[in-house]
């Protein structure tokens, strides 16, 4: 088989089944540090194929905004999957300044998820949105540091500046790999909203964020918002992947290393949501600082490599 | 340039004639007429002098101007056309919006006036090539724009807007002046081809009077200290006015800018940081400002500042690239600078149109008391959402094309080999992303309590939609261009590169990866817009029963207006995160006793600049003068005893100097 061919169709197999997978890893984590038995790693596939049947009910208040907004969510992350570096750092669209078209098409996805969830008119729901509109503030500049530093270094416009940091860096490299890993984890903390940032769990909706924005969403709606907020988490953990993973690998041994990271990823994040409480909203902000302050030391790094001290 | 002169002729004339015609509506058709016809004489040489060359023309007018030099070379000819367009559209849409005034028996003649009167006033501005001749137009325009911001000149608030911008303008010329001053007493000549040698010999001066310029032409375009004019005048001024000079006026000011800069071959790399500081500073505080707004054109108004900032960091790359002779960061930075210019103007206006319309149906700019007017302004409100998503930079949209062009020039800056550079230029990365989320954050807010959720108040409820021609055609050819040249800017690029090279010089660099870059964003949006309505097809298809309920409540099934969330807890979170930047002024009556009957909140947020900073200088200065009012004591004997002191020192001046 043409190897491209491979390749295009492997990324958007990761795009599409990942999700449900990696949702299932960490639920299945959950179960085991809390001592039960827990679902299979397949119900959240199940959950999805289950809610597309169903019927909907809509608020009466809502306008064609809260109709529109669930395929402008899904589409804006499936797309922007398309520029997500998979095995190799391999992308579909792989364009100069990726990374920027990249977030700003998720912004379009959060910009139509923030007025939907308005369009209900539900003062719950208007909490969310302001929460996540606020967080995103903070962790969307902290992402274009990151990136941008990475750019410079590599010289490389596209996403492929992620990649192969230690070879061409030495140590530095490996101090760098370290900063951009944990922020970038931190935004998958936020993006994807887990815990200490969110409680996708929980039945409280004064202290929910993501899951309060779409407490009015339900059959096919419901399902392509979740599937897109998976898509959302596969994409951040694939950008996470390729900066640890080395470019130089055996193709194979890659393969099966990228195909890994997602399930390690999953426990890791299912472990953090057994082991700590959610942060005390007035305290997220200080968390999501954590990531800014991260990502000045990846920019400094990258200085101090450029130019020498 | 006859065609452009015949046009200008055209403007002043209209505007006078129309003092003779009694008739209000008449009188605003008679103008539309007359500027349409004049603004594609004036737009007949722009797109010459695109399509083919520079072009000048030279006028004598007496001893004291000897020739006056016009030109309409490739940036003056940018924006005749932008002018052109954006003022007639604007003009188009002041017969819908100010049908009401006339049912009222309000007075048009003034306004009738000097409406042709600025878009003259800004089309000479952009073309004129004499400092003297220059600073008139200048004037005139400045004061032509304060007539037509005191339009409903029995308000009292307007008259203090409209004060404080007079203000703020006889400020900004000084500057000006002195600028022009030190250019022409080294040139001995007020031409602006002459002034181009003094500044290219002499770096220091060059220095001294960018800078000067740029604090002049920075008050009128609204960067960061000198801002605080922008937030009352326009909220002051009607709907098309406000769209005008946010939309076209200030970008006179970055015009100046910019036609300075074209005068310095090798700007200075100090000169560079000041510009891209005040930007990146102009663009956060004008976006953080927004977001506390609950008044819809103070809000867009303090947008212009952000939007202005973005434009300041394109061009202050553009100077980067100049200072360290790399011309694809020069082409991309001023690029972006320049297409921002174009893109700003399209969609603020057509957003200061569109709370016009909001405006004249619920007579209220407080954003708190309206809501769901989606269902009652559709057209308006897609034209609102669309000019949204634009303005804040997201494709497949304008604004996003520009925004790139900035980003990629400063990721392209970043390889210049010196580590400040790096330094501002991460820190500028990283405030442009903010700026854009902030954007988000600002913009989810307006357009979602206007128009989304249920009524807020009566005045939101049985609203109407306008959908006269004059309110809608103006409005959806703007929501076109949003479109179209977020769909196609690789075409819109190419005419880009015209003005790009006044500053670069004829581009000789391969521009086909930049071309390619602009393809690629074709492509995008094309696929992204294409695939988003393929998924709602088949979400539509799908067609599962739906039913409707009333919103999830907790289980409480009465929900009413009020429990609705509004702007202020919208945008609370963000603003307590950074309460030392914002001057909270409350107005608070605390709910009492067992059956409380009445209680009362309500919070604004002050410009700290203006709290801490000018009014405490404007007290200061007013003490300070206070102590010469024992000199103006109203009796006559006493100044004519001035006058004589003043003759008696004049002559001991001139015996002394000889």
């Amino acid at each position: 088989m043409n190897n491209d061919k491979f390749l295009i169709l492997f990324n958007v197999l990761i795009l599409l089944i990942m999700p449900f997978i990696t949702l299932g890893v960490i639920k299945k984590t959950k179960a085991f540090w809390s001592g039960r038995k827990g679902v299979s790693i397949l119900q959240p596939l199940y959950d999805t194929i289950k809610l597309f049947k169903k019927d909907k009910t809509i608020s009466s208040t809502t306008s064609w905004i809260f109709n529109f907004a669930p395929a402008v969510i899904y589409t804006t992350t499936l797309f922007a999957g398309l520029f997500t570096p998979m095995i190799k750092c391999h992308s579909i669209i792989d364009v100069a300044g990726a990374f920027i078209i990249f977030s700003y098409i998720l912004g379009l996805g959060k910009f139509f998820a923030l007025i939907a969830a308005m369009d209900t008119g539900s003062s719950f729901e208007g909490m969310g949105a302001s929460r996540e509109a606020s967080f995103t503030t903070i962790v969307e500049p902290a992402f274009f540091i990151i990136l941008a530093s990475l750019t410079a270094l590599s010289g490389n416009y596209t996403f492929a500046a992620l990649t192969d940091l230690i070879s061409s860096n030495g140590t530095f490299g490996i101090l760098i790999i370290i900063m951009a890993v944990v922020s970038l984890f931190i935004m998958l903390l936020v993006e994807c909203s887990r815990v200490p940032v969110d409680d996708p769990t929980t039945h409280l909706e004064l202290t929910m964020i993501h899951e309060v924005m779409i407490l009015d969403n339900s059959g096919a709606d419901l399902a392509l918002i979740t599937w897109a907020n998976g898509i959302k988490m596969v994409i951040l953990m694939a950008l996470i992947s390729n900066i640890i993973i080395p470019l130089n690998l055996d193709f194979n041994l890659s393969l099966i290393l990228f195909i890994l990271m997602f399930p390690i990823l999953g426990i890791i994040v299912g472990t953090i949501e057994s082991g700590i409480a959610r942060l005390r909203m007035s305290h997220v902000f200080e968390f999501v600082f954590v990531m800014s302050s991260f990502a000045l030391v990846v920019a400094s790094l990258a200085a101090v490599k450029m130019y020498g001290i | 340039m006859d065609n452009f002169f015949i046009g200008i002729f055209i403007l002043f004339f209209s505007g006078v004639l129309t003092l003779f015609i009694k008739k209000p509506d008449f009188k605003l058709k008679f103008l539309t007429l007359g500027s349409f016809i004049a603004l594609c004489f004036c737009s007949i040489d722009a797109v010459r002098a695109f399509v083919f060359n520079k072009q000048t023309c030279s006028i004598s007018l007496g001893s004291i101007f000897n020739n006056i030099n016009f030109s309409m070379d490739y940036l003056s000819a940018f924006f005749v056309i932008i002018i052109s367009v954006m003022s007639f559209l604007g003009l188009l849409y002041a017969n819908g919006y100010l049908k009401p005034y006339i049912s009222k028996n309000k007075d048009l003649s003034a306004h009738c006036l000097f409406l042709p009167m600025l878009i003259a006033s800004m089309l000479l501005v952009v073309t004129v090539q004499n400092a003297l001749m220059f600073l008139i137009v200048w004037e005139l325009m400045s004061l032509s724009s304060f007539f037509l911001v005191i339009f409903e000149h029995e308000k009292k608030d307007v008259i203090k807007a409209g004060i404080k911008y007079l203000v703020y303008m006889h400020v900004s010329v000084i500057f000006i002046i002195i600028a022009f001053a030190l250019m022409s007493i080294q040139a001995s000549s007020f031409d602006f081809a002459q002034f181009k040698d003094i500044l290219s010999s002499d770096t220091t001066l060059a220095n001294t009077i960018f800078i000067t310029a740029f604090i002049g032409f920075g008050i009128k375009a609204g960067f960061f200290p000198f801002h605080n004019w922008l937030p009352d005048a326009h909220p002051a001024a009607p709907s098309h006015v406000s769209g005008i000079m946010s939309g076209v006026m200030i970008k006179t000011g970055i015009y100046g800018i910019l036609r300075i800069l074209s005068l310095i071959p090798h700007p200075e790399v100090q000169i560079d940081y000041f510009v891209l500081i005040i930007s990146v500073i102009s663009a956060l505080y004008g976006v953080l400002y927004a977001i506390s707004q609950h008044d819809i054109k103070r809000l867009l108004a303090y947008h212009s500042i952000e939007n202005i900032g973005i434009i300041g960091i394109g061009i202050g790359i553009g100077m980067l690239g100049l200072t360290f002779n790399c011309t694809p960061i020069a082409i991309l930075g001023f690029g972006g600078g320049i297409l921002h210019i174009l893109n700003h103007s399209i969609f603020k206006e057509l957003l200061f149109l569109a709370a016009g319309s909001i405006y004249t149906k619920t007579h209220t700019r407080n954003i708190e008391i309206l809501g769901g007017l989606i269902k009652t302004m559709s057209k308006t409100s897609i034209l609102f959402l669309i000019a949204s998503i634009a303005i804040c930079g997201l494709p497949p949209f304008n604004g996003f094309v520009s925004e790139f062009l900035i980003y990629f020039s400063m990721l392209k800056g970043l390889t210049i080999n010196n580590i400040s550079t790096f330094i501002i230029l991460v820190l500028a990365i990283a405030g442009l992303a903010l700026v854009g989320t902030m954007a988000i954050l600002c913009f989810t807010k307006a357009f979602s309590i206007i128009f989304l959720g249920q009524a807020r108040s009566e005045a939101a409820k049985n609203v109407k939609e306008d959908t006269t021609i004059s309110f809608i055609f103006p409005m959806s050819i703007l929501g076109l261009f949003i479109i179209l040249i977020g769909v196609f800017p690789q075409y819109v690029f190419d005419f880009m590169l015209k003005p790009i090279s006044i500053f670069t010089g004829e581009i000789t660099f391969d521009v086909s990866p930049i071309i390619k870059l602009m393809q690629n964003i074709s492509t995008i949006a094309i696929c992204l817009i294409a695939s988003i309505l393929v998924v709602f097809a088949i979400k539509y298809i799908l067609k599962n029963k739906n039913e409707k309920y009333v919103t999830w409540g907790c289980g409480y099934n009465k929900p009413t207006s009020r429990m609705q969330y509004s702007a202020s807890s919208y945008a609370s979170p963000f603003i307590t995160m950074l309460t030392p930047l914002f001057k909270k002024v409350a107005d608070i009556k605390k709910p009492k006793t067992i059956f409380p009957t009445e209680a009362h909140f309500e919070m604004h947020m002050e410009d700290v600049e203006e709290a801490y900073f000018l009014k405490p200088l404007l007290k200061s200065l007013e003490k300070f003068f206070a102590k010469f009012e024992k000199i103006q004591n109203g009796n006559i004997q006493q100044y004519i005893t001035y006058g004589l002191i003043f003759l008696a020192l004049a002559l001991i001046c001139v015996v002394i100097l000889g």
